[in-house]
Parts: C-alpha cells; sequence; structure tokens
C-alpha cells in the first residue's frame, strides 16, 4: 500500500494553493511543497505572505523581500539534500504589487502619478482589509505567465476566515466597475454640472443622504478615483472575471491545511464546501500539527529503571515527572485524534471519493532549518525509494 | 495592575489559533460574575461564542444571555442599516439611501466601510446611556478578527478621520478614535501563545498598536503555558547524547522528557521575549481535555484576573 502523497499534485499543475485559517502552519506547508516539488526537478516559485524569519534564515535569506530570490543549491548540498530542480521564493509586497500594476496598465505618465499620488490610493493600496487578498492574486497571476517556473506554490493571507480570499476581488470590483459606480458617477456629474432638477428626485434624495453621513465632497472625490482607475484597468470587471475563470483552471490545486484544533478543523470543512460550490476541486488536506502519542506510557519503576540504566544525574522525583510528560502526551494525543475522526467522518459523508489526506505531526519546536523542511516535504510527498 | 473590567471598551485580538475567542468569552463570563453589565460583540458569521458560553446560537439581536451577560452577533449588512437608520432619522430617507440595489453593491465595496459599520457598533454600544443616564453596559468587549484583519479594523477610524470630510461618518470615527486611545476607557488584550512564531507576531502586533496606532494594550494573555517539568541542571543532562531504545516504555520516557524539554526552552524563550513588553501579562495553562466547552471557559474565567 503507498503512502497518501501530494505527489501527482505537484508534478503535474502549474499553480498549487494553500488555503486554510491562521496559525495552522500554511506558510511551513507551502514551503515544505515547493522543496518537494524542486527535489523532483521542477522550477519552483514559493510566494508567500508572512513567512517566519527563521524560515527565511534556514533557506539562506537574510530577509524575505518583494523580490524573487533563489535559494542557493551550496545550502541543499550542506544539508544533504539532493535538488534537482530550483527553488525561488518571493514574499507578496501589497503595496508594490499595486503600484506595477497601476504603472503597467497607466495609460500615461500623468494618469500614472495621478493614481499613485491619489490620497485614497494611498490607503486602499495599503491597509485596507481585502486589498491583500486581492494583490495576492494579481501577483499570482502575473508569475503565472513566467516561464522560468515550472510550479508556483502559493501560500495564502492568513485571513481568519478563509473564505475572504475567493471573495476580495468580487468584494473590490464591485465597488470600482459595477452599475452603481457607474450610476453614482453619472449623479455626481449631473448634480455638480447642472441643477437638480435635472436628477431624478430619487437620486438627489441618496446623494442627500450619503452626503449627510459622509460628509460634502467625499463620495465625489470616491467617484474620480474610482474614474480614473476604471480608465486604467479597462474594467476591473473583466479582469475579475479573467482572475476566476484562472482559478476554475485544472492547472491550479488546491491544498487545504489544517491543523487538528475544531475551531480549524471547522473552518476547513467551510471552506471546502465554498470551493466546491464554486466549482473548484478540494485536491487534498493537510493536517498539520498532529500531536503524536508516545509510543508507550512507562510506569513509575519503568522509569525509574530507564534513569538509572543511563546512568542520569536527575532530582528528586524525575521518573514522575518523566512520566507525566509521556501522559500528557498522550492526552494531548487522544484528543487530537477524536478531532481528526470528526474531520474524517466529515470528509466521508460529503465525498464519493475520499480525497489524499496527509498527516504532519506536530513539532517541538517551529521549523527552522533545511533538514526540518525536508523531513516535512517527505511526509507530504513520500519519495519513491524502490529505483 | 489596573483592573481591565474598569474601562468601558475592550478590543481582544491576537494571530489565528492562540484561543481568542475563548479567551474572550472567558472575559465576559469573569466580568458577569463581578457584577458587571457585560455585551460581548463577536463579528464571526459562524460565531462558536455561544456553544462556548452554553447558550442558544447568538443572533443579530442584542440578548441578555446569562445573568448581566449580554451578547451579539454583529454582521456587517445589518450594522450598516442601524447606523444609516441612526444617522438619516427618516424612513423615507433610509429606504432611498440603503433599500437600493445600487448603493448595496456600494456600500458593500468601498474599502474599511463595513469594517468601521461593525466596530462603530460596538463602539455605539459602549457609550450607549439608559434612561437614567447611566451606561448601558459597564464593559463591551470586541472579541476581533485574527491579527492581519483585526488590526485593519482598528485602523479603519483613523483613515476615515484623515480622509473623510466633516461630517457625521467623520465625526464619529474621530469621537470613537479618542475614545480608543484613552486608556481609562478603552485597552486592548492580546492573546497569545508561548510559542516561536506567535511571539513574533505579537511582538509585530503590539509595535502596530502603540507606535502606529496609539491604541493603549491593557493585557498581555498567554494561553496555553505548560508547566516546567525540570531545572536548567536537569535538561541539559536528558538533552545529552545517548541511544535509546523507545520500544522499552522507560527508554520512551526520556525520549518524551528530551521532547517536552525542547518545548519548555521555546515556551521559556518565548516568555523571556514577551517579558520585555511593558504590559500586564497573564498566563493561563494549557488545558489537557477539550477546551471549547463551557466548563473548561469557567475554568479560565476564574484563572483570569
Amino acid at each position: 500500500m503507498s503512502l497518501p502523497s501530494l505527489e501527482p499534485l505537484i508534478e503535474t499543475r502549474r499553480v498549487v494553493l494553500c488555503v486554510g485559517c491562521g496559525g495552522v502552519g500554511k506558510t511551513t506547508v507551502a514551503a515544505a511543497l515547493a522543496l518537494a516539488a524542486a527535489q523532483r526537478g521542477r522550477r519552483v516559485l514559493c510566494l508567500t505572505i508572512d513567512p517566519a524569519r527563521r524560515l527565511a534564515n534556514s533557506l539562506g535569506l537574510d530577509r524575505m523581500t518583494g523580490e524573487a530570490q533563489r535559494v542557493d543549491e551550496a545550502l541543499f548540498r550542506q544539508a544533504g539534500v539532493q535538488v534537482r530542480g530550483e527553488l525561488t521564493l518571493m514574499m507578496l509586497d501589497t503595496k508594490r504589487t499595486f503600484d506595477e500594476l497601476v504603472t503597467r496598465h497607466a495609460s500615461s505618465r500623468e494618469a500614472r502619478d495621478r493614481i499613485l499620488n491619489n490620497r485614497l490610493y494611498q490607503y486602499v493600496s495599503t491597509s485596507l482589509a481585502g486589498t491583500q487578498e486581492y494583490m495576492a492574486m494579481e501577483k499570482l497571476l502575473a508569475v503565472q505567465q513566467d516561464s522560468s517556473y515550472d510550479l508556483i506554490v502559493l501560500d495564502t493571507p492568513p485571513t481568519s476566515n478563509a473564505l475572504d480570499f475567493l471573495d476580495a476581488p468580487e468584494r473590490i470590483t464591485q465597488a470600482i466597475d459595477s452599475a452603481a459606480m457607474r450610476w453614482f458617477i453619472q449623479a455626481f456629474e449631473s448634480s455638480g454640472k447642472f441643477s437638480l432638477n435635472l436628477v431624478a428626485k430619487s437620486v438627489a434624495l441618496v446623494l442627500k443622504g450619503i452626503g449627510r453621513l459622509t460628509g460634502g465632497g467625499f463620495l465625489e472625490q470616491m467617484a474620480e478615483f474610482v474614474t480614473e482607475l476604471n480608465d486604467l484597468f479597462g474594467g476591473f470587471k473583466s479582469r475579475a472575471a479573467q482572475v476566476a475563470a484562472a482559478f476554475r483552471s485544472p492547472d491550479f490545486a488546491y491544498v487545504l491545511v489544517t491543523s487538528p484544533a475544531p475551531m480549524a478543523i471547522r473552518e476547513v470543512l467551510y471552506f471546502a464546501e465554498r470551493l466546491s460550490e464554486q466549482g473548484m476541486a478540494q485536491d487534498a488536506f493537510v493536517v498539520n500539527r498532529l500531536h503524536r502519542a508516545p509510543r508507550s506510557v512507562a510506569t513509575l519503576t519503568e522509569a525509574e529503571d530507564a534513569i538509572q540504566r543511563h546512568g542520569l544525574t536527575l532530582g528528586e522525583g524525575a521518573a514522575e515527572r518523566l512520566v507525566r510528560a509521556v501522559t500528557e502526551e498522550q492526552q494531548l494525543a487522544d484528543l487530537d485524534r477524536r478531532h481528526l475522526a470528526t474531520l474524517q467522518a466529515a470528509l466521508k459523508s460529503k465525498q464519493g471519493e475520499p480525497t489524499t489526506q496527509v498527516l504532519i505531526p506536530a513539532l517541538p519546536s517551529d521549523v527552522h532549518d533545511i533538514a526540518t523542511l525536508v523531513g516535512i516535504a517527505e511526509l507530504l510527498a513520500p519519495s519513491a525509494r524502490a529505483a | 495592575m489596573r483592573p481591565l473590567e474598569d474601562r468601558r471598551f475592550l478590543f481582544v485580538t491576537g494571530k489565528g489559533g492562540v484561543g481568542k475567542t475563548t479567551i474572550a468569552a472567558a472575559l465576559a463570563e469573569r466580568f458577569a460574575a463581578q457584577g458587571k453589565r457585560v455585551l460581548l460583540t463577536v463579528c464571526d458569521a459562524k460565531e462558536r461564542t455561544s456553544q462556548l458560553l452554553g447558550v442558544p446560537a447568538l443572533t443579530q439581536d442584542l440578548r441578555e444571555v446569562k445573568p448581566r451577560l449580554y451578547a451579539v452577533k454583529i454582521t456587517a449588512e445589518r450594522a450598516m442599516e442601524e447606523y444609516g437608520l441612526m444617522i438619516l432619522r427618516s424612513r423615507t430617507m433610509y429606504s432611498a439611501v440603503f433599500d437600493n440595489r445600487f448603493t448595496r453593491g456600494f456600500f458593500k465595496g468601498v474599502p474599511g466601510l463595513y469594517e468601521w459599520a461593525m466596530l462603530g457598533k460596538a463602539w455605539y454600544h459602549s457609550i450607549e446611556e439608559q434612561d437614567d443616564g447611566a451606561p448601558r453596559f459597564d464593559v463591551v468587549l470586541f472579541d476581533a478578527p485574527a491579527t492581519g484583519h483585526g488590526l485593519d479594523m482598528l485602523r479603519v477610524p483613523k483613515i476615515i478621520t484623515e480622509v473623510v470630510p466633516p461630517g457625521i461618518l467623520r465625526r464619529d470615527a474621530e469621537r470613537a478614535y479618542t475614545m480608543f486611545r484613552d486608556p481609562e476607557q478603552s485597552g486592548v488584550v492580546v492573546v497569545t501563545l508561548p510559542e516561536d512564531m506567535p511571539t513574533s507576531e505579537t511582538l509585530e502586533l503590539y509595535e502596530a498598536l502603540t507606535n502606529e496606532l496609539r491604541l493603549p494594550v491593557a493585557r498581555l494573555v498567554i494561553n496555553g503555558v505548560i508547566e516546567p517539568l525540570f531545572s536548567p541542571e536537569e535538561q541539559h543532562e536528558l538533552l545529552k547524547d545517548r541511544t535509546l531504545n523507545r520500544s522499552l516504555p522507560g527508554d520512551e520516557a526520556l525520549s518524551g522528557g528530551i521532547r517536552r524539554v525542547i518545548r519548555e526552552r521555546v515556551q521559556e524563550e518565548s516568555l523571556a521575549r514577551l517579558a520585555a513588553l511593558p504590559v500586564a501579562r497573564t498566563e493561563l495553562p494549557l488545558l489537557l481535555k477539550e477546551a471549547q466547552t463551557p466548563e473548561a471557559v469557567q475554568e479560565l474565567a476564574a484563572l483570569l484576573r
């Protein structure tokens, strides 16, 4: 019997998206998957959102930047790992991605500067909810065209709600290129240039109402900004459609990452449901950070005996404390196993054919060296040692 | 340390998976047990706070779920409507603005507006008064989305004060932001775990809260703390190189001891990094049983001082 493996995904797909809620170790799983693919000879770009500094350091990068940084082969050799392909890492820089988008599409230098210097743009491009998710998608579409990579592994933003990731572009485009916006812009133009008599009464009422809320001039500012952006992208709406189509392409694989925590499981099941509603596949589940059960729980005598046998000098009551350490490991493992069973039962009842499930044990400390990352890669996609 | 419950508005936040919602529920239980009138506001559409409190599902209608403990599920759409109705005062005006398919799409898309509506509703309840002028609630707890978005949400009032022209929206955002910055009235409760990555993220969050947003961090709650079992000498002794035959229960116990030592060291290092922050800390033990139960929440509530 072969072990469950993500190998078919990393060997055949163009893009692998790791999704799941925050705090489940998505970034590590994405990096390990990318490494597993590179070991198999693929040229891989791992696009990450918020990498742990120690993980970046272990890959020889002082810090992650918005630039693509290739991991030095020498590091792999030192760690005794054979990497036939290439591993490149890049961090998503939301503001920069947005700026690049503007620069690429602006019809003139003036138009570009008008947008980049717009006060609303400054906020929209840096600090508002949804922008990061949207830019992650934009960046993904941009690098997808890049023929220097065979595979792109994307670590999605750590939303509390995995669903936001899929909704973000729609939410933003709804405001920017919608019938509503056109209607508003028209209304502003007419209410500014002509007397209110010319504007339908209902429109005037709405504008008056919103004006009361936001103060004078804000919506006009907003409308102006949006008109400018719209010009730029020749319709955000068609772009959103393009994004949506790409995300349903058979070239894309979705790997749902969760921890055994009930909240994470609930979230991942909800997300799986959303994916299938939207016609996207759930290609695999990774349950990360499962507490491993000890092989056995020693009796006090057995622990005392082992301390003596190995000639250990420990304080009073050490045997008891050792037994407690393994007992607590057993308790945590039992809890996780119960939670995992609920996930597996839910998946079984929902799906005809079983999805690949990979279990990754919890490590006593975070991943910050290549050897540990290789260990996780090996669990995600066990290498065929037969040959 | 200044009691948390003396503040009118508490914003509970932290990285995903650290137990933020559980802590928010435990704080609510604790304050109510102390005789305070508490409102717990939850932004998650699939809320599980009711399960933690052992009460029927929360709804968008604010209700007293336990003596003195009020709870409400806040959704952006409803909050926006309530806000609109409050400001526009007339139903006709309200319908014209909000019952309109164009405006609905628009409001949903304006970045930050929905976040403000949710935060603004919770804030509004914290300044709400009863007929006799007494505050309706002693404490309002806001169970914020996980870090990234929680911070985005806290940024919104500041952004509104900077971008939006004078008007009702700006006036309210200014009032809320002023109150949020006042350590006498408000505070952020940051929840974290004694592990490497959550600690790094907490340090960054603290930095953003105090330097960028100038919001007072009222408390750091460190969840899931394990009891150190081994002294530094014992740690050193256990970590020495030796060959263990893990199929023997005694050797497996030694192996478990080594794993424990590694965890204890990670915890010790994380706690030391967190101790560098000038903020009061509360450590809560790792529960070796189901943590998402009313019993567990009560247990934690008793430990939250």
